[in-house]
């Protein structure tokens, strides 16, 4: 029987509508705008000013913290200004403005085609060059690589998990990537399992892209093949099923492990990865590249099939300018997401620029997106069924509509990632996940206030 | 398009609404409303209509007069309450009975509770108690009403098998087949016609996901372990399960009644102990009670136990074994 996690979920339509559009690369525009907050944690800090000459590649902020990343610029030119840009969601951020001349690469970067398949043999200075190129995850956290995969002392790794579910709805760019960048996927899952000690490395895809497990599995028996350091690497069907690609659900159903409340995935031995991260990790540690690119899907229902497109994209480009690129924003579209239409965030600001866990622009209509008016809850259950962590939201809405805390935390709204099962299947309309959300933040400062006065 | 759309995720939503579960519930007991027609003929439509429009006009004057809320006849609840209350009562029933059955239904079960989804007991049991209780003598006539087919049964009209067990023992019925029990049983309120029929409705409603099967087969598997014990030992005093589950509303009851979202308990494991709770008070009810049968009281009683259930049985957490 096919594997899945053991608690919850939903079967949204995946509406994987652009996944036979091959990966095009977008021309780089005349100016870029680079966010310095990339990344889960501290944003890092800006390490050039303008008037200044960059490369592709070069380090243009460093980490200001021990979970921050160093970020890089993606094109070479003048930097013309540092300092305040709205992001995506209409807040500021700092960003650095650059204007683009040629495209000059940092000299020890191998822009070459050539399969690189020979792993290094010094962990140290795998894990620094990881850091230095600003690998971060891929899968939605941008949580810095380097970090998960150095295990903290006394624990171990006993399985490195590539996250290829894809789970959310529409997004195809992970799809693409493991058909056509599936050897530099393995070769990079290879790095991180010796990294780790050695330990297996399981490749998990969700069933609804048999094109992508045959693609990664074939990539896999060549490399154990032809080269050395790829034994222990298989790939695993998983039942389709939201939220698969969620980092506890997807070490539930490879390892049939759980996290334990507030625990981190290391504890029960495992370290998950994204695929687009495992080539990121390729990059940087085999070709000196730094995390500069990623590929995104352009999409939605209301897109004509020759507007439908996955783009190899650089950080620091316009949304406003991919969009025009791919053929303009649709007239029908009501609300673009950057992500998936399950977790992913309303854009706000189409001058927003691409950042380095950037996967999509996904335009949905009206009729999609919006919400019914809430009714009363007719205790269905559905939501419970629905959670992935198997909280109950139609409680947990009501605790936290009556600021009960105490409640809200021996029902572990702690644990809710947050996923939108729960408001997905609602049948009344109740808006469960954004009152849980704010209540979640409120009990999880409540906890952390509660161990730091200890 | 001059502005974007912005709001938190999730940003897709189900097509199931409060209104569609509702309306399967409805298409669910359509072969038994089919059924009941059919055999009961113009006096069940009459039922039928009188009891799902006084639902439905209830909930409308009570929403809009007196608690001056928005009107909430949409969402189609009072239907299926209307239809529920209609198959519980006796195809006879003069249509001033089953107002008032509607009246307590709606206007005391539900709406004083403050409408869809806070009510604690099941509307349309409370009715057809509240109707039990008052007008016994509506409540127990059991005249088979010259239906549209199939009017000659008459041979055991005038009482419901178990109301014949209560007054004769076991002997009295001997003479019945469960194969016709099966697929129009004979004499009893409406919705109890047919166990074929409702079983088709706990089909649907399981393919379409509306209900799990928890409570209903913990229902009937109680009854069936509880009766089994008793007619094992003593076949002469105690009717046998099949008989048990085929008569008496209990199918009626346990898969369109027991299995109501707001008055059952939310956790699988409190739905398979609300279950085995209706199945043992029916039978004490039906074996050692003064009721005939004990469907209605069983379910009131373990609707007040909802909350507690609620309490002690929550869903199983993630890595929180």
């Amino acid at each position: 029987m096919m594997k899945t996690f053991s608690i919850g979920g939903i079967h949204p339509s995946d509406s994987k509508i652009s996944k036979d559009c091959k990966i095009e690369v977008l021309p780089v525009p005349s100016k870029v705008y680079i966010s310095v907050a990339q990344h889960l944690g501290a944003p890092a800090t800006p390490i050039v000013k303008a008037g200044d000459q960059v490369k592709v590649g070069q380090v243009i902020a460093e980490p200001s913290g021990f979970i921050s990343a160093y970020v890089h610029s993606s094109v070479s030119g003048t930097v013309k200004s540092v300092g305040p840009r709205k992001d995506l969601a209409g807040n500021n951020m700092t960003h650095i403005e650059i204007d683009v001349e040629g495209d000059e690469w940092i000299e020890e970067a191998d822009l070459s085609d050539t399969l690189v398949t020979a792993i290094p043999e010094d962990n140290k200075a795998i894990l620094e060059k990881i850091k230095m190129c600003g690998v971060v995850g891929l899968g939605g956290a941008t949580f810095p690589a380097h970090v998960k995969l150095c295990p903290p002392p006394g624990k171990k790794a006993d399985c490195l998990i590539l996250n290829g579910a894809e789970c959310e709805p529409y997004l195809t760019s992970d799809y693409r990537i493991m058909l056509e960048r599936s050897k530099e996927i393995v070769v990079g899952a290879a790095i991180m399992k010796q990294v780790l000690g050695g330990c297996p490395a399981v490749i998990g895809i969700e069933e609804n892209k048999p094109e992508a497990i045959k693609a990664m599995a074939a990539a896999v028996a060549e490399l154990q093949r032809s080269a050395k350091g790829y034994e222990g690497i298989s790939v695993m069907t998983l039942k389709k099923k939201y939220p698969q690609g969620g980092e506890k659900q997807l070490i539930d159903a490879v390892m049939g492990r759980q996290v334990k409340s507030m625990g981190l995935p290391i504890d029960v031995g495992a370290v998950v990865q994204n695929v687009a991260t495992s080539l990121a990790v390729y990059e940087a540690v085999q070709k000196n590249i730094p995390l500069v690119t990623n590929v995104m899907t352009i999409t939605g229902d209301c897109l004509p099939m020759e507007k439908q497109h996955n783009y190899k994209f650089r950080i620091g480009m316009p949304l406003s300018y991919i969009a025009e690129y791919a053929g303009g924003i649709p007239e029908k579209a009501a609300k673009i997401i950057s992500g998936g239409p399950m977790m992913g965030k309303a854009i706000a600001n189409m001058d927003a620029t691409t950042v380095k866990g950037s996967s999509s622009l996904l335009y949905l209509t009206a009729e999609q997106t919006v919400r019914g008016v809430e009714s009363a809850c007719i205790r269905c259950g559905k939501c419970a069924e629905a959670c992935p962590m198997g909280l109950e939201p139609f409680l947990l809405n009501k605790y936290a509509r009556n600021n009960m805390m105490d409640e809200l935390e021996e029902n572990a709204i702690q644990d809710c990632i947050e996923c939108g099962c729960c408001l997905y299947s609602c049948p009344a309309n109740i808006p469960l996940l954004d009152i849980i959300r704010i209540a979640k933040g409120d009990v999880i400062r409540i906890i952390r206030g509660r161990t730091a006065k200890k | 398009m001059d502005k974007l759309l912005v709001s938190p995720s999730p940003h897709l939503h189900t097509k199931t609404s409060t209104k569609s579960l509702m309306r399967d519930v409805v298409i669910a007991l359509l072969p038994a409303v089919l059924v009941s027609v059919l055999f009961y003929g113009w006096s069940e439509l009459l039922v039928l209509g009188v009891s799902v429009a006084s639902c439905v006009l209830l909930e409308f004057l009570i929403t809009k007069y007196l608690l001056k809320k928005s009107c909430t006849v949409g969402d189609m609840s009072a239907v299926v309450t209307g239809i529920l209350l209609a198959l519980n009562l006796p195809a006879t029933t003069p249509w001033w009975v089953v107002f008032i059955g509607a009246v307590v239904a709606i206007g005391v079960a539900k709406m004083t509770f403050g409408g869809l989804g806070q009510n604690l007991f099941n509307p349309a049991i409370v009715g057809r108690v509240f109707l039990l209780i008052s007008f016994p003598t509506y409540m127990t006539d059991w005249t088979r009403p010259q239906g549209f087919i199939g009017g000659g049964l008459d041979a055991l009209s005038g009482a419901t098998p178990l109301g014949l067990v209560k007054e004769g023992g076991v002997a009295a019925i001997e003479s019945l087949d469960y194969m016709d029990m099966l697929f129009y049983n004979i004499g009893g309120s409406a919705g109890e016609l047919s166990a074929i029929a409702l079983i088709i409705g706990f089909i649907y409603l399981l393919a379409r996901k509306v209900i799990k099967p928890y409570i209903t087969l913990s229902i009937i598997a109680t009854v069936a372990v509880f009766s089994g014990i008793f007619w094992l030992i003593n076949p002469a005093e105690y009717t046998d399960p099949v008989f048990n589950i085929l008569t008496g509303g209990l199918l009626l009851g346990s898969i369109f009644m027991a299995t109501d979202y707001v008055t059952s308990p939310m956790s699988n494991v409190g739905g398979i102990i609300f279950g085995v709770g209706i199945g043992i008070i029916t039978m004490l009810i039906r074996y050692f009670g003064a009721y005939p049968e004990g469907m209605s009281f069983a379910i009131l009683i373990m609707n007040s136990v909802v909350p507690l259930l609620n309490k002690w049985f929550h869903s199983k957490k993630y890595g929180r074994a």
